[in-house]
């Protein structure tokens, strides 16, 4: 009984405070909640803690972060959608959030009808890992080994349809190998287990494991996309792994109804945070890139990201 | 090494660095006692501000926030019953109980003391140690795990308390709500009825508010003098040495198991706080005043919790790895900085490592003094007469478990656990195994699939040959059990 009147004043009060932000006369008037659909300290965390305490410069009001984690990223991701369309609540989200959660399981919103692309903040390649003792030298030779001995070389992950599973599940698909997948709960303790030596493979961004490798701890056997990361180490195009494979994108969303002329105004403020030095140089310094890309050309990946993951998913739960 | 450490200290010797500290330990404690804040959160959210601060400054600043936030947790565990952080579950046992009497300062200063005493040890040790304990957290794969955690949930059982029966029954009730959602092998949703908001499992502060506070809320409520009176009327007197000496023994006790867990990953405070407690408990010659009001209950549990701080450090510092989320927002301040932890940073910039340990150490000895200063305010809390204080806890409780996750859901877990904990209480059950089983429950059953996964089906062999560190604990475990059940119950 109490906690149900408690329940009714809370919603009460907060309709009563957004019903007051509805008389707009320049949009943005109030702080921007950008929902993360992640746990303080993931690297989603990170990156929005870099932009929303540069952005106020760009669009002229604070940018709030509010954590709402939960089934795999589908509780923030439902919030956002049901939330107001006024561009007062954002969703800071992954490409596999946005086209993959809802091939595992019925997703409680339609992100083609839901969402829309504010603008894609960078992406995060993934680069494939051995121990630094280990017997694998190059992909080519994983590739044999694994092929050799189907399900016996293990990999570690960061927990199920992660952002090290995903791309994992790819290569797999992509190259026909079968590898014993083993869970971790997250980035860290996936990486904790490869140098511990439990397991044989792993996977990691450029971000984390950059001063593994040049104390050699660690070997990289092959990074994502068109061109070389590392200096002789091959991409997956060299591989000839084409398209969207192992990359994770970080975007910025918002819901649908989203007035156009709103839109327009977070799409030109994240344009021009481009060329703030502030924000470039806290990207850098994180090892992450500042590859933007503009929602409408965004946009155009995502279909074929819905096909293509739902056939990973497809193949993977057969 | 000598040098570097000598070096790292002259880093930390900076006016900035101790205001920023001390700032960061006094936030840090007001946000810990906030049921539902988590120090995590403050964390994050401070975060940006050690992006535009100097290394040496910006760093010690989160450490502050972090550390005095899990004391901050203790204060609404021990005066109202509501732990403000899953650490500070054990501290509720005794600290509650102590209020009750009246000995709320004791206790609080108790929880301080031990606190900073578990902390620093905990810390010098790291600093110390820290190129073997580097290579042990290493050693420790998920077979490993998996037995701890399964001695762990053993000797839970076999000193549940006087009624070995309703322990087990409530501790097999814990790990059943533990599977509660998505199983963390296989992703395969379970008892969630098709609740899409049950697929993330139960969430750990709305259960712990509901379970702790509410029922001795709805005690205060059931007195017929309610009303004027209030909690304890006095404040009571403050720790006095000799107290503190009777207790050193259990804190040195829980300040080792606590060191020891921090070393093994992915277990932390909650179990540390647990392990420590029922450990002092067994070693005491009177076990049956533990849970009652023991000044050695709250040492035992804030001793360990604390002590834990230090070696967990130590993957993130040596590898650049953060094993869990504390440290991911330390890595994001290290990186932001343009220093990446990791081999490189360790041998390159020796120093900053080491003065990063110490101005650990100078925090604990700061938040000795600011504790200290601040007690008197925060006991004052208890003495509010009880119509406005139980009406206030009440709103804390509710507010704390929404603003968790900001999820109004957890409202409704809050009243479910808080009606389970007020049966129990009736029905004399404890609920502290309920609530050991929950915590350990997940870890446990992940690290079973992962070992499982890893032995590729053959699970004699890769257990024997690969992992017999796991074996031996395993075998271990039922002998320790009968051990301490004899000892438990000799009289």
């Amino acid at each position: 009984m109490f906690t149900k009147l408690m329940t009714t004043a809370v919603v009460g009060a907060a309709t009563a405070m957004l019903s007051f932000g509805a008389v707009a006369a320049g949009y943005p008037e109030k702080p921007i909640t950008v929902v993360i659909p992640f746990g303080p300290g993931g690297s989603h965390d990170l990156n929005a803690r870099v932009f929303t305490s540069v952005m106020p410069a760009h669009v002229g009001q604070p940018m709030v972060v509010q954590l709402t984690p939960g089934a795999s990223g589908q509780k923030g991701a439902a919030a956002v959608a049901k939330a107001k369309a006024d561009g007062y609540t954002l969703l800071f989200s992954s490409n596999y959030i946005d086209q993959l959660m809802q091939h595992v399981g019925k997703a409680p919103y339609n992100s083609m009808e839901d969402f829309v692309t504010v603008a894609r903040i960078n992406y995060a390649p993934i680069a494939v890992i051995v121990p630094g003792d280990s017997p694998y030298n190059s992909w080519a030779d994983l590739k044999k080994d694994v092929k050799a001995r189907p399900g016996k070389v293990s990999i570690s992950h960061s927990g199920n349809w992660g952002a090290l599973f995903v791309p994992a599940a790819q290569l797999m698909l992509l190259n026909d190998m079968k590898m014993n997948m083993i869970p971790f709960q997250g980035g860290g303790p996936a990486l904790q287990a490869l140098l511990g030596g439990i397991v044989d493979v792993s996977l990691g961004f450029p971000s984390t494991i950059g001063p593994l490798i040049l104390s050699g701890e660690i070997k990289v056997l092959a990074t994502a996309g068109k061109k070389p990361i590392y200096k002789d180490v091959p991409s997956f195009a060299d591989l000839g792994l084409e398209g969207d494979v192992g990359m994770m994108h970080r975007m910025v969303m918002a819901p649908k109804g989203i007035p156009a002329d709103r839109l327009a105004t977070l799409r030109a403020a994240f344009k021009a945070l481009q060329g703030d030095k502030t924000f470039t140089r806290l990207l850098k310094r994180m090892g992450e890139n500042a590859e933007y890309m503009d929602g409408p050309e965004y946009e155009k990946l995502r279909p074929g990201q819905n096909k293509f993951y739902g056939e990973l998913v497809k193949s993977l739960t057969k | 090494m000598l040098e570097q450490i000598i070096e790292g200290l002259f880093l930390t010797l900076r006016v900035d660095t101790f205001a920023f500290m001390a700032i960061g330990l006094f936030g840090g404690m007001l946000v810990g006692a906030l049921p539902g804040f988590t120090t995590l959160m403050a964390m994050a959210i401070l975060l940006p501000i050690s992006f535009f601060l100097d290394p040496v400054v910006g760093i010690p600043f989160l450490l502050g926030v972090y550390k005095g936030g899990i004391f901050g947790g203790s204060i609404p565990a021990i005066l109202v019953s509501m732990p403000g952080t899953g650490a500070a579950v054990a501290t509720t046992a005794d600290g509650y109980q102590l209020t009750k009497k009246g000995k709320s300062r004791k206790a609080l200063d108790m929880a301080l003391f031990s606190s900073v005493f578990g902390d620093t040890a905990s810390d010098i040790f790291t600093l110390l140690m820290i190129v073997p304990i580097a290579y042990l957290v290493l050693q420790f794969g998920p077979p490993e795990i998996f037995a701890i955690l399964t001695m762990s949930v053993v000797i839970v059982a076999v000193t549940a308390g006087k009624n070995p029966l309703k322990g087990l029954i409530m501790l097999a009730f814990g790990l059943w709500i533990s599977f509660i959602g998505s199983d963390p092998i296989g992703g395969m949703e379970r008892f969630t009825f098709g609740l899409f908001e049950l697929r993330g499992g139960i969430p750990l502060l709305p259960l712990l508010i509901g379970l702790f506070a509410l029922p001795e809320i709805v005690k205060i409520v059931g007195r017929t003098n309610v009303g004027e009176a209030s909690v304890a009327t006095i404040l009571g007197e403050r720790l006095t040495l000799a107290e503190f000496k009777r207790c050193l023994r259990t804190i040195c006790r829980s300040t080792v198991i606590g060191t020891c867990i921090g070393i093994i990953p992915g277990l932390g405070q909650m179990v540390a706080a647990v392990m420590g407690y029922t450990a002092a408990k067994n070693a005491s010659p009177v076990k049956e005043n533990f849970g009652k009001g023991e000044l050695e209950g709250v040492a035992a549990a804030e001793a360990a919790n604390n002590a834990v701080n230090g070696p967990t450090m130590v993957p993130l510092l040596t590898l650049g790895i953060p094993g869990d989320n504390v440290t991911a927002i330390l890595l994001g301040a290290f990186v932001a900085q343009g220093l990446r932890p990791g081999p490189t940073l360790f041998s390159e910039q020796g120093p900053v490592v080491f003065g990063i340990l110490i101005a650990m150490v100078f925090a604990n000895l700061m938040f000795l003094v600011i504790g200290y200063l601040s007690i008197p305010a925060f006991a004052r809390i208890i003495t509010i007469r009880s119509n406005l204080l139980v009406p206030l806890v009440t709103m804390f409780a509710v507010a704390g478990a929404y603003v968790y996750r900001s999820n109004p859901n957890d409202i409704i877990v809050l009243a479910i656990f808080g009606v389970i904990g007020i049966i129990a209480s009736a029905a004399k059950f404890e609920v502290m195994p309920l609530v050991m089983g929950f915590i350990l429950g997940v870890p446990l059953e992940r690290a079973f699939g992962q070992s499982l996964s890893l032995a590729n089906g053959e699970i004699l062999q890769f257990a024997i040959f690969e992992r017999p560190a796991m074996v031996a604990i395993l075998v271990a475990t039922p002998f320790l059990a009968w051990m301490l059940r004899k000892k438990m119950y000799a009289d």
